[in-house]
Order: C-alpha cells, then sequence, then structure tokens
C-alpha cells in the first residue's frame, strides 16, 4: 500500500490499476489532491477555481461504484484539472478574463462530459493566459502563473495552469488547448507530456474559441499512456461540434510497449535552427536515444515550416479579432495590456491576408505529406529555449516561443511534446513528434519507447 | 450610415496595398465602404456563438494531398 505522498507521484495509468484492485480509495485520494493543492498553488497559482466539495462528492460516489465492481475505465475515481476556457455546467468559467469573470455556463464541454461520464473526479478550473491568447500566463486578472521548476519562470501558455498541475502534482491529468502551440509550450516549459492531436479529432464544443479553424483541446499528462488513455476516451465525433470528425477511433495504447524498429523519423531542417545549446545538446540525445531504439533517424526539409509559424498568426489574429471585436468595442480596458494590444495589432490584417493565409495551409500541409511519404513521424525541438523568466516575456519572446510550434496549427497534424531532460539550471528542454494526419497511435508508439529508454525525470522542489 | 473621408481611404489603400486612388475615385470607395461598415456593425449583432464557420479539416487535407500528388 503506497502512502498518500506517493499515490502523488503514480501516473493515471498505474492509480488507474489501483483504485481498481481497491488498493487506493478515491476518497483518500481526492483528499491528497486537495491537500497539495492548498499547500503549493499559493505560490504556484495553477488554479483560478477549486471545487473541492464537488471533487469529494464525485469521489464518493466512484468510491461506491468500484466497490459495488461498476468500475467505468482507467479515469474512474481519478483528479483531474479542467483549463478554464472548457465550459462546466454550473461552475465559473473565466477563460482567464475580466469579461467573463461571473461567467457561469450552462452546459459542459463535450471534453468534460465525456471525462466526467467515465468517471473523473474534478479537483477545479485551471489558470491561463487571458482568452488563451498568448504564451506566458502572465494572468493580470487571475494572477501569474509559475513554473513547478523555477517560480521565476513562466510556465508557457497559454494552457500554462494546466502545465504546472501536473508537474507540480496538484491534478493527475488535466486539459489543455492549443492554438498555436498552447498544450506544447507549457508541457515543454514544465515539463510533462502535451498532445495536440490532430485538428478535429476532439470536439471543441463549449471551448471559449480562440480561432475556429486552429484550435484544439487535448491532453496535458504525467506520461505518453496517460496521453493515450485521455484520449482513448475525448476523441471522436461529436454530433454538438459539426467540425468534429467522423475517423474511426482505435484503441490508443493497443501499440504501446514495443520498440522502434523499422520506423523511419525525419528531422525538420527548418525546425532545428537558432536553438539554444541546452535544447540542441538534449534534442541530438535523443535523436541517439531513438537511434539505439531501432529507428532510422534522418534530415528532411520542409521549407514552408521557415514560414509556417506566420501564416498560423495570420488566421489566428483574424479569427480572434472576430471572436473579441464586440467586446473590444465596448469594454477594450477589462483587456490585459498584452491581449488587447495583440487584438488591436489584428485590426491590421485585411481579409486578403486572411484568405491568403487560409489558402497557404494547403501548400505547407503538402509539403509535410511529402515528407511524412517516407517517414512514419517528423521530430523538431519544441522551444528554442528553456522557460523564460516572468520578468522576460515580451513579445519578441512570445513571436520565438511559437516559431516550433505554429506550423502544426496551420497543418493540423498530430503533435506530442515529450521532455528530453533537464538543463544544468535544471529545467526542462522538450521535442515534438509529429505525425500524419489521424496516426496518432505512431506518435504516441514512438513517444512511449522513447519515454520509457529515457527513464523518469527528477521532480521539483516545492 | 457609417461616414469615411476619401482621405482615410486614400490612406488604407496607400497603407495596405501600395495602391493609388484618384480622388474622384476614393469619395466613390468611400461611400461604399461606409455601406459595408455599417453592414459588418448588422453581422457584428448577429448572435453567432457557438456556429462554427464553413471550414473543414477533410478539404484541407484533400487538398493538400492533391497538390502533393502534382507535385
Amino acid at each position: 500500500m503506497a502512502n498518500l505522498s506517493q499515490l502523488l507521484d503514480f501516473d493515471v495509468a498505474a492509480l488507474s490499476q489501483k483504485l481498481r484492485a481497491r488498493e487506493i480509495s478515491p476518497v483518500e485520494l481526492t483528499q491528497a489532491y486537495l491537500d497539495r493543492i492548498e499547500a503549493v498553488d499559493e505560490r504556484l497559482v495553477a488554479y483560478i477555481t477549486v471545487t473541492a466539495d464537488l471533487a469529494r462528492e464525485t469521489a464518493r460516489k466512484a468510491e461506491a461504484e468500484i466497490t459495488a465492481g461498476r468500475w467505468r475505465g482507467p479515469f474512474h475515481g481519478v483528479p483531474i484539472g479542467l483549463k478554464d476556457l472548457c465550459y462546466t455546467k454550473g461552475i465559473l468559467t473565466t477563460g482567464g478574463s475580466k469579461i467573463l469573470g461571473e461567467f457561469v455556463p450552462k452546459y459542459d464541454a463535450t471534453v468534460w462530459t465525456r471525462l466526467s461520464e467515465a468517471g473523473a473526479v474534478l479537483l477545479g478550473k485551471l489558470n491561463l493566459h487571458e482568452f488563451a491568447y498568448g504564451a506566458t500566463t502572465n494572468n493580470p486578472h487571475w494572477g501569474t502563473c509559475h513554473n513547478p521548476y523555477d517560480l521565476n519562470r513562466i510556465p508557457g501558455g497559454s494552457s500554462g495552469g494546466s502545465a504546472a498541475a501536473i508537474v507540480a502534482r496538484t491534478a493527475a491529468a488535466t486539459i489543455g488547448t492549443d492554438t498555436g502551440g498552447s498544450i506544447r509550450i507549457p508541457a515543454a516549459c514544465c515539463g510533462c507530456v502535451g498532445l495536440k492531436q490532430t485538428w478535429s479529432r476532439v470536439s471543441r464544443y463549449g471551448v471559449m474559441p480562440l480561432s475556429d479553424s486552429l484550435d484544439h483541446a487535448g491532453p496535458i499528462t504525467r506520461s505518453v499512456r496517460d496521453a493515450a488513455l485521455m484520449l482513448n476516451i475525448i476523441a471522436g465525433y461529436d454530433p454538438n461540434d459539426a467540425t468534429s470528425s467522423r475517423e474511426p477511433v482505435p484503441d490508443y495504447t493497443s501499440r504501446l510497449g514495443g520498440d522502434l524498429k523499422g520506423m523511419r523519423a525525419g528531422v525538420i531542417r527548418e525546425l532545428n535552427t537558432g536553438v539554444s545549446e541546452p535544447v540542441s545538446r538534449a534534442f541530438n540525445a535523443a535523436l541517439k536515444q531513438l537511434g539505439a531504439l531501432g529507428a532510422a533517424v534522418e534530415e528532411v526539409s520542409i521549407p514552408s515550416f521557415a514560414e509556417g509559424s506566420l501564416v498560423t498568426m495570420v488566421v489566428l489574429m483574424a479569427e480572434a479579432l472576430e471572436f473579441h471585436e464586440q467586446w473590444m468595442r465596448e469594454r477594450p480596458d477589462d483587456y490585459g495590456a498584452d491581449v488587447r494590444a495583440l487584438i488591436e495589432t489584428s485590426m491590421t490584417i485585411t481579409a486578403v491576408n486572411y484568405v491568403r493565409a487560409q489558402r497557404e495551409r494547403n501548400l505547407i500541409l503538402a509539403e509535410a505529406l511529402g515528407a511524412l511519404a517516407n517517414h512514419a513521424v517528423l521530430l523538431a525541438p519544441t522551444l528554442a529555449t528553456v522557460a523564460p523568466r516572468i520578468d522576460d516575456s515580451g513579445y519578441d519572446m512570445i513571436a520565438n516561443m511559437v516559431r516550433f510550434t505554429g506550423p502544426f496549427n496551420a497543418t493540423g497534424q498530430p503533435v506530442l511534446s515529450i521532455p528530453t531532460g533537464l538543463s544544468n539550471e535544471g529545467l526542462p528542454l522538450s521535442m515534438q513528434i509529429i505525425g500524419k494526419p489521424f496516426d496518432e497511435a505512431t506518435v504516441l508508439r514512438a513517444a512511449d519507447a522513447y519515454e520509457r529508454a529515457r527513464g523518469p525525470l527528477p521532480t521539483p522542489k516545492l | 450610415m457609417a461616414k469615411l473621408t476619401s482621405q482615410t481611404v486614400k490612406a488604407m489603400a496607400q497603407e495596405l496595398y501600395g495602391y493609388e486612388l484618384t480622388d474622384e475615385a476614393a469619395a466613390a470607395v468611400a461611400n461604399a465602404a461606409g455601406a459595408m461598415v455599417t453592414h459588418s456593425r448588422r453581422l457584428g449583432s448577429l448572435d453567432l456563438s457557438g456556429v462554427q464557420p464553413p471550414f473543414g479539416y477533410p478539404t484541407l487535407l484533400a487538398e493538400a494531398e492533391r497538390i502533393r500528388k502534382r507535385g
């Protein structure tokens, strides 16, 4: 029997086995997480709302069901958090903003409906960059979120609270959203797994939009297996989201556990430039590790990716302006200075540029598919540097942060960010594993093999 | 109807597109653009919350595949 603090170190895959076998109680597990939130979140500011009473009530129900032999699956009784961009019926949902500071939705986002039906316990709603429009989670309305490995550094964004909570052991798994890198950037800054699956693979119903044609909601987790387990639950067609895909949903865990013999992996030349020495060193070590696992690793060129993040930014800014236009006219002073400036900048994007950027997405994806015709996955660092300091997060830094992540929102491909180790300063480093559209299974297979070979990362001292 | 001046229209055409408008054309465009602005305000008053734009990933994917095969 594990003690309560050990429980917090288990990933969902391990927890679910112990919960099912009744070696641990959902009630005790949930209380352990609530106690941990109480102990560290004042310094971390990963949560906007903690739903303690609801969590205890759901945990009691889960315990009764499991005891009666009605186990619902791997998330039954597992405490999780949701980015506060996801609608939760009857629960404050702010979008990280002042504008929606008292907004209580009348329905649930589909991602939460599915996780709730799977028996997950909601610990609360997680901090984010205001309206998901930024990469720092320096939130002027709900508090600056901090990186668990160094409280003076950003956790990345916009899903900063979702990644910080995973690493700080204040949630077992979380949901983030990604429009230009907002799942992968915080996962990289904080040292956990972030999966942006294929666009349309997961319903966005009830997820506050930033940019309709680029938005994704997906898992941020402690392990690759957990990301697969969560994707098993949230993936699939949703009649409430007409853009959600009807492609069949496989069991994403079915190909985990093996090696990479016979796999060809391409390192994207255009997304491996201008990186810092620690990122480069860890990335090259990861490539060697993939080779040792049996993969053939070679360089590939996708020229359009050099400007891919700009295409994403044009589309993102135009679509974000459409969503925010009325509030900008009526309540401009209620926005944080950086988000307001981004929305105002969006006003300079013309309809012509927007349409051309949308069409250019075809060209970028065509080049990517060309590279993937001979390679099962593509590889690139997630970020060019370690997590920046909180007081060093200006516009140039943010533009640099989306340089390697943004192209894949334009192409809609599945991408998983996985830690490649810690720098000499003790800060996380990461790489992206990119797949063919709807081939998340291969991305997860490669990431899982690498993760097992890499071994666990040292946990941060909070 | 919203009012735009010829000077504003000329400046926008120059700044955004590097395009020179005559005074006469700018006056006509300003008049038409005023009507467009009024129309866009009407669009802004529609309740489009939860309504997705007509964008589909299958279209993006199919077109990219066609371009790739074309070479």
